[in-house]
């Protein structure tokens, strides 16, 4: 074995002058992943269970695309190998927070691996919107792993500056 | 950023990309792992279905190229853009120990499963799957 391949960030990224996916790449990512591993530790070491919402260590936060149009927010989710049971899409305050969880698959026991790359456990992403949306026109669909959402902008009322406050006189 | 080698295949999803000529090449995360008969491995490709799937096994070299398919944001305006439309593509170098008529290979949910089956006279040693 030679000894770069002891190495794991020197193991052959950027070969062929391709990209890489992996979540490092990108670092603002690869600090929220920082950072959610320290407060986990963190809380593990209080002995509390206040990091027991997913399990932390092995984080597969999914990569989003979000755009726009003039009456429509286009949100795109790459979560491959999850199945749509295991995904919930929920909207909240202007945000849109997508939850589910990876499950490792578990049909063999006896199996040694030589290589490890795709992350499994839970995840919860949450994506403010750019817009407000309406909670009535909201499609998603699921799709090679894709999770693929359409929602509607909440159409504004004729004025488009600004609701229109009456101010009453006390008397 | 088209690094592709090109080959005599020829396939309705490299034709495009041939007319994109702007779309990137990502290289899929991959698990391999050894059971006791296969060496499976598994690699992410996210928006790849099977009919854009290409798998090519040429002597040792093991190609796996999906083509990503997205559905179209013409006129959408990216308001935050975390990953890019692009092609799949990652090349492994196979031991002599795959036997090569069995392979098998399943995509469901953006995943591919590649099924390498030992050869019978190799069950019991290790085959070495090498990403390159």
């Amino acid at each position: 074995m030679r000894i770069r391949e002891l190495v794991p960030w020197r193991s052959h990224e950027h070969e062929k002058g391709q990209l890489s996916r992996r979540n490092e790449a990108d670092p603002f990512i690869n600090l929220q992943t920082e950072m959610s591993r320290l407060f986990a530790s963190f809380f593990e070491g209080l002995g509390g269970s206040f990091g027991k919402d997913g399990d932390l260590s092995q984080l597969a936060t999914p990569k989003v695309d979000v755009a726009e149009t003039n009456d429509a927010v286009h949100v795109t989710a790459e979560l491959p190998g999850i199945k749509e049971e295991d995904v919930e899409v929920t909207l909240a305050d202007g945000n849109l927070v997508i939850r589910g969880e990876k499950k490792a698959e578990k049909e063999e026991k006896q199996k040694n691996y030589y290589r490890v790359e795709r992350s499994y456990g839970s995840f919860r992403r949450s994506i403010p919107l750019p817009a407000e949306v309406d909670d009535q026109k909201v499609d998603a669909s699921f799709k090679d792993g894709v999770l693929d959402i359409v929602l509607g902008k909440k159409q504004t009322s004729s004025s488009p500056a600004g609701k229109k406050i009456p101010v009453r006189r006390q008397d | 950023m088209n690094a592709r080698p090109t080959d005599g295949h020829s396939t309705d999803g490299q034709n495009k990309n041939q007319q994109a000529q702007e779309r990137a090449v990502y290289r899929p995360m991959v698990d391999i792992l050894d059971t006791a008969g296969d060496v499976v491995l598994l690699a992410d490709l996210p928006g790849v279905d099977e009919s854009h799937l290409d798998l090519t096994l040429d002597k040792n070299v093991l190609t796996i190229r999906g083509a990503v398919q997205q559905p179209s944001l013409e006129g959408y305006m990216p308001v935050r853009m975390e990953y890019g439309i692009g092609d799949f593509e990652r090349v492994f170098t196979i031991s002599d120990d795959v036997d090569r008529d069995r392979i098998e290979a399943t995509v469901k949910d953006g995943v591919l499963q590649l099924t390498l089956p030992k050869t019978a006279h190799s069950a019991r040693r290790k085959i070495n799957v090498v990403a390159r």
